[in-house]
């Protein structure tokens, strides 16, 4: 599934220096390198409150169900103090003292009534409340992922020349889903935590400020140990997602260039491999999730420090008179509240932090520039002539190593022109600019006289049609991916734009036809097979410029004639440029154009370059050589 | 479960961690006591010395408890994050292990999937398990103890509620279950589309299909969030109802409790302290009620990870081997169709052969045959009939590494790997010399280009080779096949974007170096195969001619066809020469 080319000469310094962005470069200077040197890429943590404050938006698009769920957890929380009370009551109601003799069993119906009442209200709020808060953490990645998905369907190629695919796939799919895992549990208990800590706090000031500052003494100790704790457990999991998504990365990477694997017997030494990243992704997960099981027990413990100390003082207080012992029994008891929904929090600390991480990566995406798309010239593409000029065109994927320096062509409207030169000249790094797949460092490219950066992006697009080389295909039917061209179009439509390219042939041929399913790896079809298949998709398409690069170079020579002329006719009226090593693919273009070193060195007619005797006639007698001897 | 076996070796932590959390159990049902003590006797009863006392050696076992709690975590994460790294490691090279057909069943967003968030699945389920297994029974169990030791009479209670609340868990779990394995085929489909959608991305934005494929996925993401919404849901009731039962028990224990402190058979106390196990019970259910339902979860999760576990590979390894370094194929009347491919076979009939030193050409049309033909000779696929033999002995005989390690193979999709470019082509040879790797180079005819980069050969190379040309990337792939000095050297339409000029000395450079090695090259130039010994002509999946050159020019009308096709174009530049 190899991408072609950003044309050639990068040196990988490209990959190594560039700005920074919040990417981390893959090998970035300095940063930790996987196993096989690969580069890791581990996201600077960033400020945490900064991810969660993010995260939180995006939990609060969904402002009525945060709301409703607020006011459940309000209620429900009233509920679970009301019942206890009420089931006090039972217990005074039925116990038997020296005044009460009897069990008040009238009262005590009441009373179990109310309870009854409570428990189902109680039970069903909370049944709400889970609902709810199903509902929010799905939405919320639902969303997510949806906003990650259509912020990579807009990112610059150059994002997809520079990062892991299975990397990019993993914060599509795991971080996205720890971050579910954790909004479903972890807001209900925040917002009832912080509700029942605040509810707390106010009895206690009331009851006596004195008491409530003592109690409060503990509250920097957990302040303290928790920073301190999760700086340190942090970089731990932002590694451990890390290490997730090169362990995603060198699978995707794997299965995909499975045959080239099985065909140097390397599965020995790529299961190595496997195992050094996934070794260290386990001693770090087992470092973080060993030092976040220490999070819950350390709470507990400054929870009953906290219990004791109010012991302690409260007796102290009592004994000289300032608080009674009453007050002393119930801020006891409104300490192991207050420490409840803290404990509970410190449970999950391990997945919280694990969903920051994974927030992180997510977030690193989304803050990366779409492509600049900043035109807004209107072309009327009914009516483009298609003339296109390159002036001066000096064009580097890395700086300092211009790969076109100083291009200048000018193509009239529906001229055929050829594109020929040595590989690695930079063939197709004109097909890159003139899609703005990458984006030119000086000079001007400009379709009918427009530069191309005026051009919206979608309607410069449309213009044009490219065949690559390397065939991609999607998932399902023949139809369905020669229709990617034209979505409306017709069944007689695609059946046209397979004759064209020849493909109807070998269709017809297969038991399903048209509607014969793809398989991943295309083991169904031969890769001239699926060569013509994109051809058909480009036909259909319809474009006013038309580029093939190398599109026939597995096509066998005889099925390529077939072909000619309706390629030919496809090609009437439409600009077309014309990558190919084959002399018989370009002879009949209006214009040959040689390359070399970044710079156009000829260009003519086929006889007029032959004549010239220069660089096209030592080219065209290489290519004699091979005949001649 | 048959995955039991991963976590053997690690029975040691996975033995530990219950029996700290014990520890942290017995002190958790210790404290509330201490607690009291400090509370009615401490504060009560305003004797500052037992508040101190009692309270540090509640703090000490506190802390005594936190570090078994701790260490119990501790050892769960080991114990399972070792579980799940053996059976990832064990998964990976099962599907490494795995013929080309059964990979493509499976496709690529799957496998990933089943690596990476199946194995987390049953991976948390072990730590899980392993924290709870102890701290839910013993509560539940002691609850129930402690609540019949109070009054048999709540035992009726409890009778009752105890098979409702089970019958609530096992239906609810019983109708999540299978909908588990629906949710992770869902995401499945999310990581196909992506992966799609990031190896495909030029096409992607070259037809203006962004909004298309956000509509894709956004069926596909509907979908996943959809029926993980109809599972959680279904989920979310379990602990309400379990709620309703308990609370109703409670309800009838005040009740029964009534009449037992009217008839002086117990105390309020005792009524309070029994509705306290109950509340515990109730706790400990939950806890099963968790406990089952991540078991479900993580059943699907197994089942799909012991579904590529349990598959077995089509193409099983041999046992012979040689240390011949001079290598003859040779196909008997083979035929071949793909898996599941009905209608006309690829190949039919088909003989071939190649000697050592012999330099082959296979030439036919798109779809004729020719790569599945070459296909045959590593075993990336078995032939339906006849037979493929090397060195006279059948493939399927050899040892796989054996047999694949004589042979050279440049794949018509040159797929490049993450690394420097002498990594990738060091790939044929893992401990090749710096010389070895740009001799290599050299014949390939790729040191030039190699050399104009900054960084040389150290120089790395862009996602699946993103910052070469086509050409560039053919030439890597042709040094990286022929850096072992195979016996055998198959050339799949590796050098389609190669000018032919650097193909003939590309050539030239082969016949120089490699002598004794049986050459294949699929070819679409005439002037790529001219050369041959002997060549091949496919059509339609069978052997249409066979011969040198100038035999086929002269008998074959098919080979007459395809050189017209490419010297008429040229003879019309009027430039061909003899």
């Amino acid at each position: 599934m190899a991408e072609p080319n950003n044309r050639p000469n990068i040196s990988p310094a490209q990959f190594r220096g560039g700005p920074g962005g919040p990417m981390g470069r893959p090998g970035g200077p300095g940063g930790p390198r996987g196993p096989r040197g690969m580069p890791l890429v581990v996201e600077k943590p960033k400020d945490a409150r900064k991810t969660i404050g993010r995260l939180l938006k995006y939990i609060g698009k969904n402002k009525y169900l945060l709301i409703s769920m607020l006011v459940i957890v309000i209620f429900s929380s009233a509920l679970t103090l009301l019942a206890p009370t009420l089931q006090g009551e039972a217990i005074d109601a039925i116990t038997i003292t020296e005044q009460k003799l009897s069990v008040d069993f009238k009262r005590l119906m009441l009373l179990l009534v109310a309870l009854l009442v409570v428990y189902l209200s109680s039970s069903l709020l909370t049944y709400i409340q889970m609902r709810i808060s199903i509902k929010l953490s799905q939405s919320t990645v639902h969303t997510m992922r949806a906003d990650l998905f259509a912020k990579l369907e807009h990112l610059p190629i150059k994002y997809f020349d520079t990062h892991k695919h299975g990397d990019i796939m993993s914060r599509m799919t795991n971080d996205v889903e720890n971050i579910s895992n954790t909004v479903s549990t972890s807001i209900s208990s925040l917002f009832s935590g912080a509700l029942t800590i605040t509810g707390c706090l106010v009895v206690m000031l009331i009851r006596s400020p004195l008491l409530t500052l003592v109690s409060l003494v503990t509250i920097p100790l957990t302040i303290l140990v928790s920073t301190k704790l999760s700086k340190f457990m942090r970089k731990l999991f932002i590694k451990q997602q890390a290490l997730l998504g090169s362990l995603n990365g060198h699978i995707e990477e794997n299965v995909t260039g499975y045959k080239t694997l099985a065909a140097f017997s390397r599965e020995q030494e790529c299961n190595k491999e496997f195992a050094n990243i996934s070794n260290e992704l386990k001693s770090c997960g087992v470092k973080a999730n060993a030092i976040g099981g220490v999070m819950g027990p350390l709470m507990n413990v400054i929870g009953n420090l906290n219990f004791l100390l109010i012991a302690a003082f409260g007796g102290y207080l009592a004994f000289n008179g300032l608080i009674t012992v009453g007050i002393i029994q119930a801020f006891l008891s409104y300490s192991k509240q207050f420490t409840r929904p803290i404990n509970e929090l410190a449970h999950q600390y391990a997945a919280i932090l694990t969903a920051i991480a994974g927030a992180d990566r997510v977030f690193a995406v989304m803050d990366n520039p779409p492509e600049a798309d900043e035109g807004t010239t209107s072309l009327d593409i009914d009516n483009l002539r298609g003339d296109l000029s390159f002036k001066d065109v000096v064009f580097s994927y890395k700086e300092g190593e211009p790969v076109l320096k100083g291009f200048n062509l000018e193509v009239k409207g529906g001229q055929k022109i050829a594109i020929v030169g040595a590989t690695g000249a930079g063939k197709t790094t004109v097909v890159n600019l003139l899609t703005r797949f990458y984006d030119i460092d000086s000079g001007s490219i400009s379709l009918d006289g427009v530069d191309i950066t005026d051009i919206p992006k979608d309607q410069l697009r449309k213009c044009i049609s490219i065949v690559l080389q390397d065939t991609i295909l999607f998932s399902g039917t023949i139809a369905e991916n020669i229709r990617y061209g034209k979505l409306d179009a017709s069944d007689e439509d695609i059946a046209r734009a397979a004759a064209i390219s020849n493909s109807d042939v070998f269709i017809e041929k297969l038991p399903d036809g048209y509607n014969s399913l793809l398989s991943e790896s295309g083991g169904n079809l031969s890769q001239g097979q699926r060569q013509l298949l994109s051809i058909a998709r480009a036909a259909l398409a319809d474009p006013k410029i038309l580029i093939l690069d190398e599109a026939t170079s597995s096509v066998d020579t005889r099925t390529e004639m077939h072909i000619q002329n309706a390629m030919i006719e496809l090609m009437k009226g439409r600009t077309s440029l014309i990558i190919a090593h084959r002399l018989s693919t370009i002879r009949d273009a209006d214009k040959i154009i040689v390359i070399d070193g970044g710079v156009i060195v000829e260009e003519g007619g086929h006889e007029e370059l032959l004549a010239k005797k220069g660089r096209y006639y030592s080219l065209y007698q290489s290519q004699f050589a091979g005949i001649a001897t | 479960m048959k995955l039991a076996k991963y976590i053997k070796p690690y029975w040691f932590f996975a033995l530990l961690s219950p029996l700290c959390m014990l520890g942290e159990v017995l002190i958790d049902l210790f404290q509330p006591k201490l607690m009291s003590t400090i509370v009615n006797d401490g504060v009560l009863g305003n004797n500052m010395s037992l508040i101190l006392t009692t309270g540090l050696t509640m703090l000490g076992l506190v802390i005594l408890g936190g570090i078994s709690g701790a260490s119990a975590s501790g050892f769960a994460s080991a114990a399972s994050q070792n579980f799940g790294n053996d059976l990832r490691k064990d998964v990976f090279s099962k599907v490494m292990s795995l013929s080309f057909q059964q990979t493509d069943k499976f496709t690529t967003g799957s496998l990933v999937t089943r690596l990476t968030n199946d194995v987390t699945m049953v991976q948390d389920f072990v730590a899980q398990a392993l924290r709870m297994f102890i701290r839910a029974p013993i509560t539940f169990v002691g609850g129930i103890v402690m609540a019949l030791s109070l009054n048999v009479n709540f035992g009726i209670v409890l009778i009752c509620a105890l098979p409702i609340q089970l019958a609530i868990l096992a239906f609810l779990l019983w109708k999540a279950s299978p909908m588990f394995s629906i949710v992770q085929k869902k995401l499945d489909k999310v990581n196909s589309v992506m992966q799609e959608n990031v190896t495909g991305a030029r096409t992607v934005k070259s037809f203006r299909r962004e909004e298309y494929e956000k509509g894709r996925f956004g069926a596909a993401n509907d979908d996943l969030v959809n029926t993980n919404m109809k599972v959680q849901k279904l989920l979310s009731s379990i602990s309400p109802m379990l709620m309703i039962v308990m609370n109703l028990s409670i309800i009838a224990i005040i009740y029964i409790g009534g009449f037992q402190t009217e008839a002086r058979n117990m105390q309020a106390g005792d009524v309070m302290a029994a509705v306290t196990y109950i509340t515990q019970i109730l706790m400990s259910l939950m806890m099963v009620g968790m406990m089952f339902q991540s078991i479900s979860r993580a059943r699907a999760s197994a089942a799909r990870i012991l579904e590529v576990l349990n598959t077995e590979p089509v193409i099983q390894s041999g046992e012979y081997r040689n240390n011949n370094t001079k290598c003859s194929v040779e196909l008997k009347n083979v035929s071949f169709s793909y898996p599941g491919h009905t209608g006309t076979p690829t190949l039919d009939g088909v003989d071939f052969t190649v000697q050592s030193g012999e330099r082959v050409a296979i030439l036919g049309a798109t779809g004729s045959g020719k790569t599945s033909l070459v296909n045959l000779i590593p075993r990336f696929y078995d032939c339906t009939d006849g037979e493929v033999l090397f060195n006279g002995t059948n493939v399927k005989e050899y040892d796989l590494n054996d047999l694949r390690s004589k042979i050279g193979f440049a794949l018509q999709k040159s797929e490049l790997f993450t690394g420097t470019i002498a990594d990738n082509i060091r790939w044929g040879l893992p401990d090749a010399t710096d010389e070895e790797v740009v001799a290599a180079a050299k014949i390939a005819q790729a040191d030039d280009f190699i050399t104009s980069f900054g960084d040389g050969y150290n120089t790395v190379i862009g996602e699946k080779g993103s910052s070469l040309s086509g050409g560039q990337k053919q030439r890597l792939s042709i040094a990286r096949a022929i850096i072992k000095k195979p016996a055998v050297l198959i050339f799949d339409d590796s050098c389609s974007a190669l000018d032919l000029g650097t193909e003939s000395r590309l050539q030239k450079a082969l016949a120089e170096n490699f002598t004794d090695t049986a050459v294949i090259t699929i070819a679409q130039r005439i002037a790529s195969v001219m050369n041959a010994d002997r060549i091949y002509v496919l059509e339609n999946g069978k052997i249409a001619a066979c011969g040198t050159h100038e035999e086929l020019l002269r008998n074959s009308k098919i080979y007459a066809d395809i050189y017209d096709s490419q010297m008429k174009s040229n003879k019309k530049g009027g430039e061909i020469n003899g």
